[in-house]
């Protein structure tokens, strides 16, 4: 799955559509997000040199990871990061998002010492100025594309680090002018979901064409923390994971996919789900209107179930069934033992038992007339 | 238990009791008489009409949910708008695209008659006894038959696949606002305000207007967070529509906004609908519908707008499936239970109009 998503990225958007669009979120039970985010980005990364796509380079929107951390990431990869500002770009909105810090360079307070990276274009001042953003963000792929049919892919680290600076409404807005222009191929951006309100996250998604998500694969029991076998869960949770994806259809159909993913010292791997997963669409399939299984509860209370008389054959005192619950075994013993001087007896014997019923012959055929 | 219909037999239903202004004595054409003095205008989509009774009633405002995963409400618009510039009916759209006229260029154009009559040839083929699953499919037949006659149709087949012709759009009567860079809704109410006013209810000469409105809500739009006043805006519209000879469509996505004004917003519709996504090669719900395969979504009818009555309108079933005709009409159908597999030979899978069971699901059946 996680390969069909780079692909789809890979291949980008027709002419005159808006460009594919994948969020990829996680919580903190299982915070693997930015391992998926960095494989899609090596993966986009190996199709983009190897001339297999559809755009000519990748703008990198770093807020929440150093460029160093990529400059190191994709140099591990194998990729070529000298020669890197032909294919990629690394808007810098992490060192100083708000401009705080060369305020204080300008006024002689601190010295400069950020060594700064090969890989990064420019260096964002104003994080908040959303539509400056955008236009550095279109200038930079625009190096990278040229300016006439070419394209270029759209990577955001962490659309949480921007909703704390801006309106959801003001990142909702970038995301659509990015996904309606013309020279973006595909975009793809990180957020922590339960960093945001539902509603926040909602709109994220509904600006998205593909979700990504990364679930926890073991819930612990009783959410308490304390217990020896809850800590290794959680832990497993820190290296393992569901990767759900669905992605919206051209034809308004959803397409469902689930995946583990594991990560270790190599990086991330996706292997296809081992255990009979069957979480798809319970929600719009009714129930079989005849349900042939009993369950556990209706098996007991079937046992429970008080039989007519005659069927109580099986060693216990005979209960005639009056309405009530089922007594329990001491109080009916009870009651037997007040009853029994005296009072009346049913016998019951059930007349014509070997007569079989709906038998091949006429019942009328002994009527002689 | 199997039904045997002859196809002869069946009459669709008439009443003795006709109105004197009958349908064919309009000049309109975009425009039919409906119950109790109302006046109606066309979806756009022949199936939708029929649900509702005839189509949308001059007045009424009409609202979509929308489902964030799938765009369905946009095959909705897309009818309505087509059939408004079919019967050169003055048109507002506003949607938070940046180039909003660009949609015009998706809308469907009219079906070419000769595709229909093949349609119709098809199920002449086996005269004589046929077997009639599912029979209430087949009442409507009968009808469609008798409306072919061209341009004047009140409700017209839409080629999804071939776009309108561009001289429908030249029009002056045709205006496309993006709500993109509003800051809030008030100079596009002042535009709704003055188009409603060129078709007002006491007008002799009724032409019948239409606003479309899509995805209001939209989380890019600056005033999406500001509930109250989009609020305010869908209130005031209800109210300057239903003084005019206009219908105004409005889809929203309902999961964008709080509840409570999903809410109140609903209950502003006087038609409501909602429209909504299925899963892609799902083994359940392909076993549990017939029909799976052509599925693009699903339409929910909540409310109809019933106005100069106390009457509400009681509909059969709910839930229909949206479909596509040969991938270029849609189409809606009560959804149909597939069969019991093969032995048992009972047809406890009748169509959807049956009573719902008593494991109710989101689905009505």
């Amino acid at each position: 799955m996680a390969e069909w998503i780079c692909r789809t990225l890979r291949d980008g958007g027709l002419e005159g559509e808006h460009a594919p669009a994948l969020i990829i979120k996680d919580t903190i039970r299982c915070p693997l997000s930015s391992f998926v985010f960095d494989h899609v980005l090596s993966q986009l990364s190996s199709f983009i040199l190897s001339n297999k796509s559809q755009s000519k380079g990748i703008v990198l929107v770093a807020l929440s990871r150093s460029p160093l951390y990529y400059q190191q990431f994709l140099k591990s990869k194998g990729y070529d990061v000298v020669d890197s500002p032909c294919w990629i770009k690394v808007l810098d909105c992490y060192s100083d998002p708000l401009g705080w810090k060369s305020k204080l360079v300008e006024s002689g307070s601190i010295l400069n010492r950020d060594p700064g990276s090969s890989i990064t274009t420019s260096l964002c001042k104003n994080v908040r100025d959303l539509d400056n953003l955008f236009s550095s963000i279109i200038e930079s792929g625009k190096e990278l594309a040229g300016d006439g049919k070419g394209r270029f892919v759209v990577a955001i680290d962490s659309v949480s680090e921007m909703l704390r600076h801006t309106t959801v409404s003001s990142v909702a807005a970038l995301l659509s002018n990015l996904r309606s222009h013309d020279q973006v191929s595909c975009l793809f951006w990180l957020l922590h979901s339960d960093l945001h309100e539902t509603r926040a996250t909602a709109a994220l998604e509904y600006m998205s064409s593909m979700q990504a998500s990364v679930e926890p694969m073991a819930l612990p029991a009783n959410g308490q923390i304390g217990n020896s076998m809850n800590l290794s869960l959680m832990e497993q949770n820190f290296r393992r994971g569901k990767f759900c994806v669905r992605v919206k259809r051209r034809n308004g159909r959803v397409r469902m996919m689930f995946e583990e993913l594991c990560v270790d010292i190599s990086g991330i791997k996706f292997a296809p789900v081992s255990s009979e997963d069957n979480v798809i669409a319970q929600s719009l399939v009714p129930k079989v209107q005849f349900n042939l299984q009993l369950s556990e509860k209706e098996l007991n209370d079937r046992a429970k179930v008080v039989l007519p008389f005659e069927h109580q054959d099986n060693g216990k005192t005979t209960q005639i069934y009056d309405g009530r619950k089922s007594l329990n075994e001491g109080e009916t013993e009870i009651h037997e033992k007040v009853n029994s001087s005296g009072k009346g007896e049913i016998i019951y014997f059930r007349d014509s038992d070997d007569e079989m019923p709906d038998s091949d012959e006429d019942p009328d055929d002994d009527l002689d007339i | 238990v199997k039904i045997y219909i002859h196809m002869a037999a069946i009459r669709p239903r008439s009443s003795s009791f006709s109105r004197s202004t009958s349908a064919a004595s309009n000049a309109v054409p975009g425009l039919k008489h409906g119950p109790n003095g109302t006046m109606f205008l066309s979806s756009g989509i022949p199936d939708l009409d029929k649900i509702l009774g005839g189509g949308f009633t001059l007045g009424s405002l009409v609202m979509v949910m929308e489902d964030p995963e799938a765009p369905h409400h946009m095959l909705l618009l897309r009818n309505f708008m087509s059939q408004g510039l079919v019967h050169h009916q003055p048109l507002i759209y506003a949607s938070p695209a940046k180039d909003p006229r660009g949609f015009l260029g998706t809308l469907p154009s009219v079906m070419v008659s000769k595709d229909d009559k093949s349609r119709a040839h098809e199920s002449e083929k086996e005269k004589g006894l046929r077997i009639a699953w599912q029979y209430k499919k087949y009442f409507g037949e009968q009808n469609s038959d008798s409306q072919r006659d061209g341009k004047s149709e009140y409700c017209c087949d839409f080629d999804l696949r071939k776009p309108l012709e561009r001289h429908f759009f030249t029009g002056k009567h045709i205006d496309c606002i993006t709500l993109k860079d509003s800051a809030d809704l008030t100079t596009f109410h002042d535009r709704c305000s003055s188009f409603l006013s060129q078709t007002p209810r006491t007008d002799g000469n009724v032409i019948g207007g239409r606003i479309a409105i899509q995805s209001l809500c939209s989380p890019q739009c600056e005033f999406s967070d500001k509930e109250w006043d989009m609020l305010s805006f869908v209130r005031s519209l209800k109210s300057l529509v239903r003084l005019s000879n206009s219908v105004a469509i409005i889809t929203f996505p309902p999961s964008l906004v709080s509840p409570a004004f999903s809410k109140r917003l609903q209950h502003l519709a006087d038609t409501l609908v909602s429209v909504k996504a299925i899963p892609d090669e799902d083994k359940e719900l392909a076993k549990l519908l017939t029909g799976y395969q052509d599925m693009v979504g699903l339409l929910s009818m909540h409310k109809v707008a019933r106005i100069n009555t106390q009457v509400p309108a009681i509909l059969e079933a709910t839930t229909f499936s949206m479909k596509l005709h040969k991938r270029r009409s849609l189409t809606l159908e009560c959804l149909n239970q597939a069969p019991v597999h093969g032995s048992s030979g009972t047809s406890y899978g009748t169509s959807g109009s049956c009573s719902s069971s008593s494991k109710t699901g989101t689905l009505d059946f």
